[in-house]
């Protein structure tokens, strides 16, 4: 599941890579009419999609162990006759999927370079439109490489809902073990309590017979 | 070098709680809407903080361990506290805000026994 989605993203990732590339290959032999200053301009513009791309590809570099782990792991959490074990294997996975969700929550910094790579589409496709200085083929031609990158972008901000959605529910499900884990601890303690005090009791017994014993064997001269 | 003003300026974007670089333990916390889409969404706050409008309803946010305070906009110009959200490592706490109710309740998933069911403590 994890694997898929990390699959999506990095080929939603190389998309918009190629759509940026593909951008600025056609921005080198733009007629005359624009200017230096322009072209820079155009370079700037794409800057935030780029750089939204960029983070979502180290996104998928920096887990693409998570998938293995989970799936390593997931038998681990069966195997609860070691619940010391199970409970560190679990840490360690929340570690990793904490990890993940930090980068795609709405706070992270990938989702909010999403967030601002598609408004800045946004804002220069609307712009487009209102422009005049191009011919309206040229304009055409701009407007629908803009749109494009806009869908693509869109589309790449939804996966990272999804990844988003997918991380909390691991998230949540590992914790929930951990807790049923922490439970089994205490019942293995609690267990280990009522076998202390089974042997103390037998202790005491045996002592006490002992002590039966002793009393019984004492006999007053004459009786 | 372009890249890395980027960067920055990404972390800089007065985006409600923006936490690109969150010093310590971290955890999560999911906050819902219900209903999803209200005709006029309260404001809500983390702190003092005050959230973005939640996308479909939802926002999952990172945030270093500890209490937070989830409020709203108070009569009084003031905010309002709604319910406290203990933020654990690595953990997630979820918080359902019923929007639909003056003031904005909210429904823990799970939450502790000594809350007083005005102002709840959501745990993780």
């Amino acid at each position: 599941m994890i694997g898929s989605i990390l699959r999506l993203c990095a080929e939603k990732s190389a998309g918009l890579l190629a759509a940026a590339l593909l951008l600025l290959v056609l921005a080198a032999p733009a007629p005359p009419v624009l200017a230096q200053a322009e072209r820079g301009s155009q370079l700037d513009a794409i800057t935030p999609v780029e750089e939204f791309s960029r983070q979502l590809d180290e996104f998928k570099k920096n887990i693409p162990e998570l998938n293995k782990k989970i799936e390593d792991s997931a038998g681990s959490v069966d195997r609860w006759t070691d619940v010391e074990r199970a409970r560190k294997e679990i840490e360690e996975l929340r570690a990793i999927v904490g990890a993940a969700l930090g980068a795609v929550s709405d706070n992270g910094m990938v989702s909010q370079l999403g967030d601002k790579a598609l408004s800045h589409a946004r804002d220069k496709l609307k712009a487009l439109e209102q422009e005049t200085r191009f011919k309206p083929e040229e304009k055409q031609f701009l407007i629908d490489q803009w749109r494009k990158l806009k869908d693509e972008t869109e589309r790449a901000t939804e996966e990272l809902g999804t990844a988003r959605r997918q991380f909390v529910e691991l998230l949540r499900t590992l914790q929930t073990n951990e807790d049923f884990i922490d439970e089994l601890v205490q019942i293995r303690q609690a267990q280990k309590a009522l076998e202390v005090i089974r042997r103390l009791t037998k202790d005491i017994r045996d002592a006490s017979d002992q002590l039966k014993k002793l009393i019984g064997g004492i006999k007053p001269p004459g009786a | 070098m372009r890249g890395l003003g980027s960067l920055a300026a990404a972390c800089a974007v007065a985006s409600a709680l923006a936490a690109c670089d969150l010093p310590g333990d971290v955890g999560y916390v999911e906050i819902k809407t219900v209903p999803v889409s209200p005709l006029s969404q309260p404001s809500l706050y983390l702190d003092t903080v005050k959230l973005d409008p939640l996308k479909k309803g939802v926002a999952v946010l990172r945030q270093r361990v500890g209490t937070r305070r989830l409020a709203t906009d108070g009569s009084s110009g003031q905010l309002a506290q709604i319910c406290d959200i203990v933020v654990q490592k690595n953990r997630i706490t979820t918080v359902t805000v019923s929007v639909a109710e003056r003031p904005p309740r909210c429904q823990c998933r799970s939450r502790t026994g000594t809350a007083q069911a005005s102002s709840p403590v959501c745990v993780g």
